[in-house]
């Protein structure tokens, strides 16, 4: 099956976390998803939602306006914290009239129009629902088997429930599905819905490392051959930040992390460098020389 | 001996568009599983009981509204949907409408997406072989930055109360 | 000509404060065919029902308008006082000029005024042509139909039967008991629940008065009050309830292990057993779809308990009844579910093993139970070093139940107090509540117990429970009394699942037409002084069926519901209010319109044979009739009516509304 869609990038993803982006576009078309980008590089409006609610709904919408020029229903949102703040600008435009003309006005004043019938996706449930696990595991053609590894989704994409979330808030299971098409391992644990704290790096970056280096103990504990993600925050601190997440907890923290595309990317055969696993901070090699060993 | 502001707690309510989502009863819930309990001393349920009763000002001007992870937690598991996430969003709102003050962070974001469109700069990394790369030597496309109306508009948005 | 007496009351201040009652009267008494128009401070009191009954008299008034409160009121009142005078009581006519008058427009006199005359002219009209209508009286039957053999169907049924009425007790389970036999103890006297329930299970199945139908469920509800026709649906034991004699060998021989649903599934049972410890009747039942031989439906396949059985009593062969019987009265007694906690994911239930509901504790504490009484965690079998109750799990929630369960502080406190008691003081044992709800008599005496036997009240409840490879359970939990955040490791962990509408309330909603409340549970017809009835006439409720609720509540209403039943059955004969739908057969044309709208099954099509033709016409069965008129609203023909609200008389009042404050005419046709 094939699908176009329209794609969102935000600001982690294009400015610094490169190999999450690489791997979305290398994996995806492989399973049959075509990216379109947006005309423009744009905030969500994530960061400005503290600062004043109305002019983040403002971003979003002028985000979804932008997918609009695509003339494609569909948008692949692959940051959590984006999928979240669109989600909520989504609701509180259809919510209040007076919210609504607003935007729509201002969306007007660029020549823009609001459209309120695109649906916004996740890398996990697009792959998972929209292509499905079947497919995912037909493309499979290098089996991680004897790959044991933990996943973490995240906070943003599975609360707050009322909102229309990509998985189950207490029981997330998609992510662990799409690892297991794989025929890698996916464990349950504890701190599996701990957050990673990258939101504080704005205020408190002591404690947002604090916060990731626990969880990174923590995995470590489970002696896993790895941490799998789906966000570029996550990504952020627990790979690009590792070193530093131990220093703040007193740790030495060792633990491969890698993205969710990156590991369909090994399972699809794709070159390593294809998929950015260059530049992922955290010790990766040793999870690598398993898969190709 | 502290003295309720209503017409703050009003601005809040506003804010809020109603009284439900500050409509607690004290089940502690959101607190014990607050991710910036224990490294910052983060109570949600604490800031639920203070706007309800109008000491809003306080909270206004103080630091721990800026110690929330944004984690929703509070929110997803709250028995009476009252949301100390979104009551500490409004709270920075009417933090910055005030006094502007904000963590450096979110105001230079705020510059940034002014600018550019984006609130991060472009970023040179390293590879774990300690190359460099960027956007271009990793042969991903430019997107453009917003066309030239974007600022003003955005400009208004962030005047509306 | 018909002569009119108009009365406008004052009602205190609450009508006349906004309304110029005595311009009102005025205008009455310029109404066509008004004798007499009047007002007065309190037409409900004596003096003035007097008054109307002396105008009666003197006027020869043969119509009466009141114009006060609301029907719902005393309309009941002055249809008794007209009666005494010798009028017909359906020649009332009220007209509400309180609700409708001065308590909405309370701000606006002049308006209210004209208001006030303008639905006083509409009485006046509609009362020109009310008709005469008489109560009838029907026999019923002196029997009396329970559902749920737990302790308030138990207690209605004994106090039914002791008052020389037939019973029969319908339960759905093999045995009678409820959820009251799966208890260890009983708050706050600490009972053992066992020792007082037995001795009534065992005297309402001796009973003379009373047929015990138990493994049987209401298949199917006809009739009316006085007059009902159930059938009841008794499914197989494959077990003679005369032969048995509760040996339980069968049980010992029986190669299937099933969980045991008494003992909330901790433990396993045979294929065939004895439903409960105490069971009344105690007589095995195989479940058919474990049992080896019923499951393949091969005779030839084990049947070890029909070889050990020296009673005879197995009989393979056992097929379901179908039992028809004919009631006057029904208590509707079956009881409530409890909620399922794995719906709360973040607590680990049905995740973690040491992780129990309330219920579950139950059985573990029961002496009888599946560890002989020990409190242990399920993993190991170990008695636990601590012990934490979490309380309103699916209760006072809105993502689940709003509503609090009643029930689940005095439970933990209960659990709290029995585990202190059986394990001892070295056991750390917390209890994480919200507000603590200890209400009742001797219940706060019981939390002060609680307090004095070193529970931990901790004023906070977690936010998620985690699980140690060990089988212990430990989670943060912030205290709103010391302000500090608490971190408790448990080897079991309690959950106070809340009570919940079951399945069989739904099902009896249906087959009774016994309406819910908007949280589930069966609807009461007043929620303060009508509480033991639901609002279709003849079905009583009692117990965890209407709202959750503690034992000594759940016996003074099932013993309510008895005396109301006695109340309604006891003379043999009730009335049947007249206002129902009738058919005029001339303006008939059987399009069955009528019939497929009746939501009480009350019209019934007929054929007759006239001039050698058929003629379907639809028939009214007064006694199924509720009255509600959505046949007649939607009758083409104006065939069917409603006595007391005819089209006639509603358009009427129509016409004298639009007619406006100057209309002296008549209304039309």
């Amino acid at each position: 099956m094939r699908v176009k869609v329209a794609v969102f990038w935000g600001c982690c993803i294009l400015a610094s976390q490169y190999a999450y982006e690489m791997s979305v576009r290398e994996v995806l078309p492989k399973l049959g998803v075509e990216l379109v980008d947006l005309r423009e590089a744009l905030c969500c409006g994530d960061p400005v939602r503290s600062v004043n609610d109305f002019a983040a709904n403002y971003l979003s919408a002028r985000v979804l306006a932008l997918a609009n020029l695509t003339g494609l229903p569909n948008l692949l949102v692959p940051c959590n914290r984006c999928h979240f703040t669109i989600s909520e600008a989504k609701r509180a435009v259809e919510r209040d009239e007076k919210v609504r003309e607003k935007i729509v006005g201002m969306l007007k004043e660029e020549g823009l129009e609001y459209n309120p019938n695109i649906k916004v996706w996740h890398v996990i449930d697009l792959l998972h629902g929209c292509v499905g696990l079947k497919s995912v595991g037909k493309a499979v053609v290098k089996p991680l088997k004897g790959l044991k590894l933990a996943s973490h989704v995240g906070c943003q994409i599975i609360r707050y429930s009322d909102l229309g979330r990509v998985d189950d808030a207490e029981n997330p299971r998609k992510m662990d599905e799409l690892i297991r098409a794989t025929d890698a391992e996916s464990v349950d644990y504890n701190e599996k819905l701990d957050c990673c704290g990258s939101h504080l790096m704005l205020s408190h970056p002591d404690t947002a490392l604090s916060l990731a280096g626990g969880k990174v103990k923590a995995v470590q504990g489970l002696c896993v051959d790895g941490l799998v993600v789906s966000c570029p925050d996550c990504g952020l601190m627990f790979d690009s930040k590792q070193k530093e997440a131990g220093t703040t907890v007193g740790a030495k923290l060792n633990l491969p992390v890698l993205y969710l595309t990156q590991l369909l990317g090994l399972a699809l055969n794709i070159e390593q460098e294809k998929l950015g696993l260059q530049l992922n901070q955290s010790p990766v090699d040793q999870l690598l020389s398993k898969v190709s060993a | 001996m502290a003295k309720p502001n209503l017409e703050s707690r009003e601005k809040i309510l506003r804010k809020l568009r109603g009284r439900e989502l500050i409509n607690c009863f004290q089940c502690i819930k959101c607190t014990s599983g607050c991710t910036a309990l224990k490294l910052l001393e983060l109570k949600p349920h604490e800031i639920e009981k203070l706007v309800n009763f109008g000491f809003v000002d306080e909270l206004a001007a103080s630091d721990i509204i800026w110690t929330c992870v944004t984690c929703l937690k509070c929110v997803q598991r709250c028995p009476q949907k009252a949301s100390p996430y979104h009551v500490i969003v409004a709270l920075r709102n009417l933090a910055v409408e005030r006094e502007a003050k904000a963590p450096e962070a979110f105001m230079k974001a705020v510059s940034q997406i002014l600018e550019t469109g984006l609130a991060e700069a472009y970023q040179k990394v390293t590879t774990r072989k300690m190359e460099a790369c960027d956007r271009e030597s990793l042969k991903l496309p430019k997107i453009p930055a917003p066309k030239e109306g974007f600022q003003a508009v955005f400009l208004k948005a962030l005047e509306e109360r | 000509m018909t002569r009119i007496g108009v009365y406008v009351c004052h009602c205190g201040l609450n009508i006349a404060g906004v309304v110029d009652v005595a311009k009102v009267a005025d205008y009455a008494k310029g109404l066509p065919d008004v004798a007499v128009a009047r007002h007065y401070a309190y037409m409900c009191s004596e003096p003035g029902q007097r008054m109307i009954q002396d105008d009666i008299k003197a006027h020869k008034l043969d119509r009466i308008v009141i114009a006060t409160c609301s029907p719902r009121m005393h309309e009941e009142t002055f249809r008794k006082a007209v009666a005494e005078a010798g009028l017909n009581p359906y020649l009332v006519e009220i007209v509400n000029l309180r609700e409708q008058v001065s308590w909405p427009h309370a701000h606006e006199p002049e308006k209210a005024t004209e208001k006030a005359k303008a639905l006083v002219r509409m009485g006046v009209a509609r009362a020109e042509l009310l008709e005469p209508l008489e109560k009838r009286k029907v026999s019923v039957e002196k029997n009396v139909l329970v559902v749920g053999g737990g302790i308030a169907g138990i207690e209605a049924s004994l106090d039914l039967a002791d008052a020389g009425f037939k019973v029969y007790l319908v339960e759905k389970a093999p045995s009678i008991g409820g959820r009251m036999a799966q208890l260890d103890k009983t708050f706050p006297t600490l009972d053992c629940s066992a020792c007082i329930l037995t001795p009534k299970m065992v005297d309402v199945a001796k009973h003379p008065n009373v047929t015990l139908l138990t493994n049987s469920e209401v298949a199917d509800v006809k009739g009316f009050v006085g007059n009902y026709e159930v059938t009841v649906a008794k499914k197989p034991r494959y077990v003679d309830e005369t032969k048995c004699v509760g040996c339980e060998l069968c049980v010992g021989v029986c190669p299937v292990k099933v969980p045991d649903k008494f003992n909330e599934k901790l433990t396993q049972t045979h294929a065939i057993c004895i439903y409960s410890s105490h069971a009344v009747p105690k007589v095995a039942i195989i479940d058919p779809s474990h049992c080896l031989r019923l499951k393949t439906k091969k005779k030839e396949v084990c049947g070890k308990c029909l070889e050990a059985c020296e009673a005879k009593a197995i009989d393979f062969e056992q097929k379901p009844q179908k039992i028809k019987l004919k009631v006057g009265g029904v208590v509707v007694a079956v009881g409530s579910e409890v909620f399922d906690a794995s719906e709360m994911a973040e607590f680990g239930y049905g995740r973690f093993k040491n992780v129990i509901s309330n219920i579950e504790f139950e059985r573990i504490s029961d002496a009888s139970g599946p560890t002989g009484g020990k409190i242990v965690s399920p993993q190991s079998g170990q008695a636990p070093k601590a012990i934490a109750f979490i309380q309103c799990v699916g209760s006072r929630d809105k993502r689940f139940h709003e509503y609090c369960c009643r029930v689940g502080c005095m439970v933990a406190l209960k659990q709290a107090i029995l585990a202190r008691e059986k394990l001892g003081d070295g056991v750390a044992i917390y209890v994480c509540y919200i507000d603590l709800r200890s209400f009742g008599k001797g219940y706060e005496e019981f939390y002060t117990r609680a307090r004095d036997l070193d529970v931990n009240f901790v004023a906070g409840v977690p936010s998620e429970i985690h699980g140690a490879s060990d089988g212990s359970l430990y989670f943060d939990v912030f205290d709103k009394g010391t302000n500090k955040l608490l971190e408790i490791r448990a080897g079991l962990v309690v959950l106070a699942n809340g009570l919940v509408p079951s399945a069989d309330i739904a099902r009896i909603n249906e087959l009774f037409h016994a309406s819910r409340s908007a949280d589930g549970f069966l609807l009461e017809a007043h929620p303060k002084l009508r509480p033991l009835e639901s609002s279709t006439a003849g079905i009583f409720l009692a117990g965890a069926c209407q709202a959750p609720k503690d034992i000594p509540d759940t016996v003074a209403q099932a013993s309510g519901a008895a005396a109301k039943l006695v109340d309604l059955l006891s003379s043999g004969e009730i009335e049947l209010e007249p206002l129902k739908a009738v058919v005029d057969e001339e303006l008939c044309s059987g399009c069955r319109i009528c019939e497929s709208v009746c939501p009480f099954l009350a019209v019934e099509m007929k054929s007759e044979k006239a001039d050698g033709e058929e003629k379907v016409t639809a028939e009214v069965i007064e006694e199924m009739c509720q009255g509600c008129g959505a046949c007649a609203s939607a009758c083409p023909t104006g065939a069917i009516q409603m006595k007391h609200y005819t089209g006639k008389q509603v358009l009427v009042q129509v016409q004298a509304a639009c007619a406006g404050a100057e209309a002296k005419g008549k209304g039309g046709s």
